[in-house]
């Protein structure tokens, strides 16, 4: 009865180890060998700098969701004419607002309550009412979650912005993505594991806070993919150099590297050296191919809306982003034009207009992922940090304010319900009322959806650990779950 | 019984074939057992206030006696005793950790010898820790003895006795020193090493054409008296005391901007040669040393304040919002020491913080002993925030003109305030005009009064209006233009009044109040929340005469505690001062310590590998009283340091790590040092010293680069680093703000800052590479690089191939090496000629393309091995 464990195939460490050493007889070494992952060994305090790596990292938990891709709506977009319709709203059309108004802009704005033109609709199997602003958004609802009772209650962008991404209304903290491959790593070590996509026209108001590493190691940055050559800075050369020149770079340096090698033959840090920029160079193939567009097919380049003048830009930086996490990248951040939602006036022209850019590639990415077998182990956001005001700022130009009480956000895939609304505003879409989603709830759900523990998922810094909630108290949100943790 | 059984074939195995206690040793509980206590047992059984089930293994008699679960041995018997059993069963230690089958044969056998102990065991123990015979006698706590010279049979191989006790241990190895390296392989290794730059082709020619037999010496004296030697020797001094200049610890990591004189301070003293014993009792006690003295009095006055900065090191988050004060201020406590135990004394002092330390005769006692030394200056209950602890060198002149410059800038703002409130109040009227004609006069009553004290109709009528809110904050939203023009012109008068005012001129430094002296409490589990015993202050009770450190001493006007104890460590009897000191020297001129553990040289350390020159070095440092440079000149004129590096097979099958010396080791350059070398090879290193640091910003990706980063409306750069001269200092005097760490640098691996660094990496990896062939400051150093070589070589590419390299290396090219740089220019200048024949008029490339070529070439020899390593 005892021998039995003889013939027990050990895994190769183990069968190393009753090889090298201890030289144990097989019945009592397999016997103590089920507890060698728990042996109690000196832990050496740090002597040197601890390490740092990309390398995939398996979740703590079965994760749903193994990349993420975050559409971030810099500015706000009215949420009262995208997604939450108010019947109240419409009947006190141009009338006074019944309640409390939390202003930003004291100014210009007004008490009059105004109610979009556009009109509404349901849509797909679910019947999710959107308005007629978002046509192809309309086409994929019954794949996504909307979530109508977002809120993170400090009414400006930078504050607003900062607690979406970092946890707490201030800079110099870890984003979401930092977060996410430091505890996960990438499935791709030869493109960058936290991308950000940048827009044309200037970067997010925080600008470079947007993809802080904070006090996690500076590994857990964002890279930034730029709108134009060289596309990553530090991994494309600037345009002068693309191509033969750095070609002929490369080859002189190897060659008068492996004479210096061979002048000290043996140094294996030399060596080491010479593969590092090879392994250098295929980074630089890889993510040249991973941002080539001329790939894809026609008609998915047409899905995108890349032959659209509107469309172009933000469906590129969609397909990217599929592409990206096509190839392993964790997390994908995309961001709008700083004003591209900001509408404190003009509302009738530029909303229209903000649609049409966003709206088909935005709902391309989701069918796109879908079709290919990748949206349930992809996370995507669609958002921003506020919604507006159910009453006029500005009544020569109308436009709403800013607020940050309640607003809308979807979400689609890794692990998300689809054809789900969740959670409501007040009648007049000034504050959420029912289940509400704090910037601190939609953190702790997409960890969830990661496989990770928001109260483990610590970095150990002064004055303690730090982490993505920061001691907020979380709620994973549930109710938008396709399996719910038990 | 299953169980029972596994057990005693456990043990059968495990003594019958372990050879890790040879079977005639003779197993002891001090020297064998204890320690494997120590690691894992003694935090429940023994050392807390609360002895878990009764039972205390720190005596042998107490754990035959047992606990509350019955007898804890029964010598002889190792299967009948309990604590064996719940050893092997893996039941203690608790929580799923066991220990190792090396620990538990050693248990197993100690037992079974009759459970022995080396002397008889003490009556009692004391509270605390009581260190055994075995723990005093560890070597690094013995004093340094001048140790006699080995005999060597190759006598002719030894310049002085550094080379003697490396040359006696490899020859017993049956191995000798190398031969010495090439003249040009010196030269620039000693470059390098002393200097942290490259030799100029210059030096280089001078070098090789002096015949004179002692031409190495006289470069060394040479090198030793240029002012980089303080830049080079300061920056690897400011790696363990944690130098940077910002405060860390908080999101936003305010920027320290006086710390800079605590670096020059360094640099300063290095190239002077201060004595290492002053060098360090002004940095922990400079101004105990002044004694009250003014600071003004004289430079040297200000340098011992200045020194002090080393106490001002750590990450400091007081006085930020949202950190609890208590814990940051002991965090700063907790941080300086950890910067202090492992600059000085090499030895973990902080795991004693929260329980006795696992591994070495460290109490806790011993750590609230050390913290007693700096409780009156960094007095938790009593704390002076960063600014209150700024000295200032003003003159009374100064403070008078300051006064002046007040009163005028409080008119100004006054003037501003009115001028603004006109606006308001213009505004307000403006607003009120649209309220019905009845109701006007109520509006104006109820602006200046509060919310809560307005009338229902009052309030009624503001929200129905709400741009009736009109105030100094926002009327910059009515009126845009007009509040603009205002607050500029404001700004512009305010910053001219401001520019009168004399310049900030304070010292960051630690001083004490005067016969301040409160009280050091040990802190249960290090929890300042649960105070125990008072503790005096004093040294590591482990080593000689621990008890040198007053309570309050009568002399000075403050407590004393810092002097005495800088005046003890740097007395030269202390055993870990010297040794720690001079391994550090040694570890950046060979690559690695004697002590391969600089921070550490307690049990979990690298035991030395040479214990007998470690003696000798420390003990050469004190009697040369303390000279730095003269220690260094003993080790780089040795034989051993003029070694070639190359690889002997059989030196590398004895010695793959190159431990016995048998070689000189190939380094790769530090982060600084590869930006450094860019710079002087570029003929771009600006050589102003000292002084306030280059700042650091983000660029528009977030990089960290050099200078302003300027940008436009939309965050794009308008302006990223301009070509002022800050942008070419040497990388000591670029900002190093712990959460912006220069981008430049960064992935070679630079000091940590979290709180210090003790040993640096040297990794290789991609990032670097990428960085090396794209990255815009390499590129902009790579075309600086060849406009300085094209101005020497003209467009002759043979000729370009051999300036650049020159310059680069310090040796001229060997043939195929200029075959291989004609052809990179040829096909790259073909190339850029093309492309600049297919532009445009208005798209045609500044550069020629012969100089763009130029600069491909020269950016390959910046990154090459060549450049970035040192052999």
């Amino acid at each position: 009865m005892m021998t039995h464990s003889l013939n027990t195939p050990c895994n190769s460490r183990r069968h190393f180890l009753a090889q090298q050493g201890f030289g144990l007889a097989g019945t009592a070494f397999a016997w103590m060998l089920q507890q060698d992952s728990a042996r109690a060994e000196a832990v050496r305090p740090e002597l040197a700098p601890k390490v740092f790596d990309l390398k995939p990292k398996p979740s703590p938990q079965p994760p749903q969701a193994q990349a993420m891709i975050s559409m971030f709506m810099q500015g706000g977009p009215s949420h009262l004419d995208l997604f939450d319709r108010k019947p109240a709203l419409e009947k006190l059309h141009m009338q006074n607002f019944p309640g409390e108004i939390k202003y930003d802009n004291a100014a210009e704005s007004s008490a009059k309550c105004w109610y979009g033109p556009w009109k509404w609709q349901q849509h797909g199997q679910c019947g999710m009412e959107l308005s007629e602003l978002l046509p192809y958004l309309a086409n994929v609802v019954d794949d996504i979650t909307l979530v109508r009772s977002m809120r993170t209650g400090v009414n400006n962008h930078g504050q607003s912005i900062y607690s979406l991404h970092n946890g707490r209304i201030t800079g110099g903290r870890p984003v979401v993505g930092s977060w996410l491959t430091y505890a996960l790593g990438s499935e791709n070590q030869n493109l960058p594991a936290f991308v950000v996509l940048t827009d044309p026209g200037g970067l997010p108001v925080l600008g470079t806070d947007c993809w802080s590493n904070g006090w996690l190691p500076s590994l857990y940055q964002g890279t930034v993919v730029r709108p134009r050559e060289p596309r990553i800075l530090n991994l494309d050369p600037p345009p002068q150099l693309a191509g033969l020149p750095q070609q002929r770079y490369l080859e002189f340096l190897r060659a008068t590297n492996q004479r210096h090698l061979a002048e000290h033959p043996g140094e294996n840090d030399l060596a080491a050296r010479i593969s590092a920029y090879e392994l250098a160079a295929r980074m630089q193939t890889d993510a040249k191919e991973a941002l080539d567009l001329s790939q894809e097919t026609k008609a998915t380049q047409e899905a995108y809306g890349l032959h659209e003048d509107a469309t172009r830009d933000y469906g590129s930086r969609c397909l990217i982003a599929r592409r990206l996490v096509e190839r392993g990248v964790r997390f994908v951040q995309l961001y709008t034009g700083t004003q591209n939602w900001d509408h404190h006036g003009a509302i009738l022209t530029a909303l229209p207009a903000a649609c049409k850019k966003i709206d088909k590639p935005s709902a391309a990415l989701v069918s796109d992922l879908k079709q290919r077998g990748l949206l349930d182990s992809t996370l995507v956001h669609w958002g921003g940090e506020m919604g507006r005001l159910p009453v006029i700022q500005n009544e020569k130009n109308i436009g709403r304010d800013h607020n940050t009480y309640g607003f809308s956000s979807w979400f689609a895939g890794g692990g998300v319900k689809g054809g789900y609304v969740h959670g409501e505003t007040d009648e007049f879409g000034h504050h959420a009322v029912r289940d509400i989603v704090n910037h601190y709830d939609y953190h702790a759900t997409l960890m969830h959806l990661f496989g990770l523990k928001p109260e483990n998922f610590t970095f150990t810094r002064p004055g303690g650990n730090g982490s993505l909630l920061d001691g907020q108290e979380g709620k994973i949100v549930t109710a938008m779950l396709n399996s719910p943790p038990v | 019984m299953l169980v029972q059984r596994v057990l005693v074939l456990a043990w059968v195995c495990l003594l019958g074939s372990v050879p890790l206690v040879a079977d005639d040793s003779p197993v002891r509980f001090e020297s064998d057992v204890r320690p494997i206590f120590k690691t894992h047992c003694f935090h429940c059984h023994g050392e807390e206030e609360k002895i878990e089930g009764n039972l205390d293994l720190r005596l042998v008699r107490s754990l035959i006696k047992g606990g509350d679960s019955g007898a804890g041995l029964v010598a002889g018997q190792p299967v009948e005793s309990l604590i064996l059993q719940r050893v092997v069963k893996g039941e203690m230690p608790p929580k799923g950790k066991r220990l190792s089958d090396k620990e538990i044969a050693t248990l197993t056998k100690w037992v079974e010898q009759g459970a022995l102990t080396a002397r008889p065991e003490p009556e009692a123990l004391p509270m605390g820790q009581e260190f055994t015979e075995e723990e005093r006698h560890y070597w690094a706590f013995q004093p340094v003895t001048r140790p006699s010279l080995p005999g060597v049979k190759q006598l002719a191989l030894v310049a002085n006795p550094i080379d003697r006790f490396l040359l006696a241990k490899l020859e017993t190895e049956g191995q000798t020193f190398s031969p010495e390296a090439d003249r040009a392989t010196l030269v620039r290794r000693l470059s390098f090493d002393l200097l942290g730059l490259p030799p100029t082709p210059e030096l280089m020619t001078e070098m090789t054409a002096d015949t004179r037999p002692d031409w190495y010496e006289r470069l060394v004296d040479r090198m030793l008296a240029d002012p980089a030697y303080g830049e080079r020797w300061g920056r690897h001094w400011l790696d363990p005391v944690g130098y940077a200049d910002s405060d860390g610890y908080v999101e936003d990591d305010p920027v320290r901007p006086w710390a800079f004189r605590y670096r020059d301070y360094v640099i300063r003293s290095l190239n002077a040669d201060k004595p290492l014993s002053e060098f360090i009792i002004e940095q922990l006690a400079g101004d105990e040393v002044l004694n009250g003295a003014l600071p003004h009095a004289s430079e040297e006055n200000t340098d011992r304040l200045v020194a002090t900065g080393f106490l001002r090191m750590a990450p400091d988050g007081t006085g930020a919002g949202g950190v609890d004060q208590n814990t940051a201020r002991n965090d700063v406590m907790a941080e300086t020491i950890k910067i202090v135990s492992t600059t000085l004394l090499g030895m973990t002092v902080g795991c004693a913080q929260c329980h006795e330390h696992r591994y070495d005769p460290i109490s806790q006692a011993d750590y609230y002993r050390v913290r007693a030394i700096f409780e009156p200056a960094l007095d938790w209950k009593n704390w002076r925030d960063k600014n209150a602890r700024l000295i200032s060198l003003w003159t009374a002149g100064d403070y008078e003109t300051a006064d002046k410059n007040n009163k005028e800038l409080a008119e100004a703002q006054k003037k501003y305030e009115m001028d603004l409130d006109a606006i308001v109040n213009e505004v307000f009227e403006r607003e009120v005009g649209k309220v019905a004609a009845e109701k006007q006069t109520l509006a104006r009553e109820a602006k200046p009064l509060a919310a809560d004290k307005r009338t229902p109709e009052q309030t009624q009528l503001y929200k129905d209006l709400p741009s009736l809110n009109v105030d100094r904050g926002s009327v910059y939203l009515y009126e845009q233009k007009r509040v603009a023009d205002l607050n500029k012109a404001n700004e512009k008068n305010q910053a001219d009044i401001r520019a009168k005012r004399p310049p900030d001129n304070f010292v960051a430094c630690l001083t004490e109040p005067t016969e301040h002296v409160p009280p050091t409490h040990l802190f249960s589990r290090g929890d300042f929340n649960q105070p125990r015993q008072v503790v005096p202050p004093g040294d590591l009770s482990v080593l000689p005469e621990p008890n040198v450190v007053p309570e309050n001493d009568p002399h000075v006007t403050t407590s004393g505690r810092r002097l005495a104890w800088a005046k003890h460590l740097a007395g030269g009897q202390h055993p870990l001062v010297a040794r720690v000191l001079v391994n550090r020297v040694w570890m950046h001129h060979f690559g690695r310590g004697i002590v391969a553990t600089p921070g550490d040289f307690g049990r979990l350390g690298e035991p030395p590998s040479h214990p007998e020159l470690l003696n000798w070095l420390a003990s050469e440092l004190v009697s040369s009283g303390w000279s730095l440079k003269h220690l260094q000149r003993a080790i780089v004129t040795s034989t051993a340091y003029r070694q070639s590096s190359k690889q002997r097979p059989e030196l590398v099958a004895l010695d793959p790590d190159n431990r016995l010396l048998g070689r000189m080791s190939v380094r790769r350059l530090e982060a600084e040092a590869i930006r450094d070398a860019m710079l002087v090879v570029t003929g771009s290193h600006s050589q102003a010293m000292y002084g306030p640091p280059a700042p650091v910003n983000p660029d528009e990706v977030g990089q960290i680069i050099i200078g302003k980063a300027t940008r436009d409306g939309n965050g794009l750069l308008v302006a990223a680093a301009n070509d002022d001269p800050d942008q070419y200092r040497r990388s000591l005097y670029i900002q190093v703000r712990r959460s912006q760490p220069l981008g430049m640098i960064e992935p070679f691996d630079i000091a940590a800052t979290a709180p210090n660094c003790e040993l640096r990496r040297s990794s290789t990896a991609a990032p670097q590479s990428l960085l090396m062939m794209n990255n815009a400051a390499v590129l902009r150093f790579a075309e600086r690089f060849a406009a300085r070589v094209a101005a020497v070589a003209g467009d002759d590419d043979s000729r370009q191939a051999e300036v650049a390299w020159q310059l680069a290396y310090g040796v001229a090219p060997v043939e195929a090496e200029v075959a291989g740089a004609r052809e990179l220019l040829a096909t790259t200048k073909a190339h850029f000629e093309q492309v600049a024949s297919a532009a445009p008029a208005e798209q045609k490339p500044t550069v020629p393309p012969a100089q763009q070529a130029l600069a491909v070439y020269c950016q390959a020899l910046l990154s090459s091995n060549r450049f970035l390593y040192v052999d």
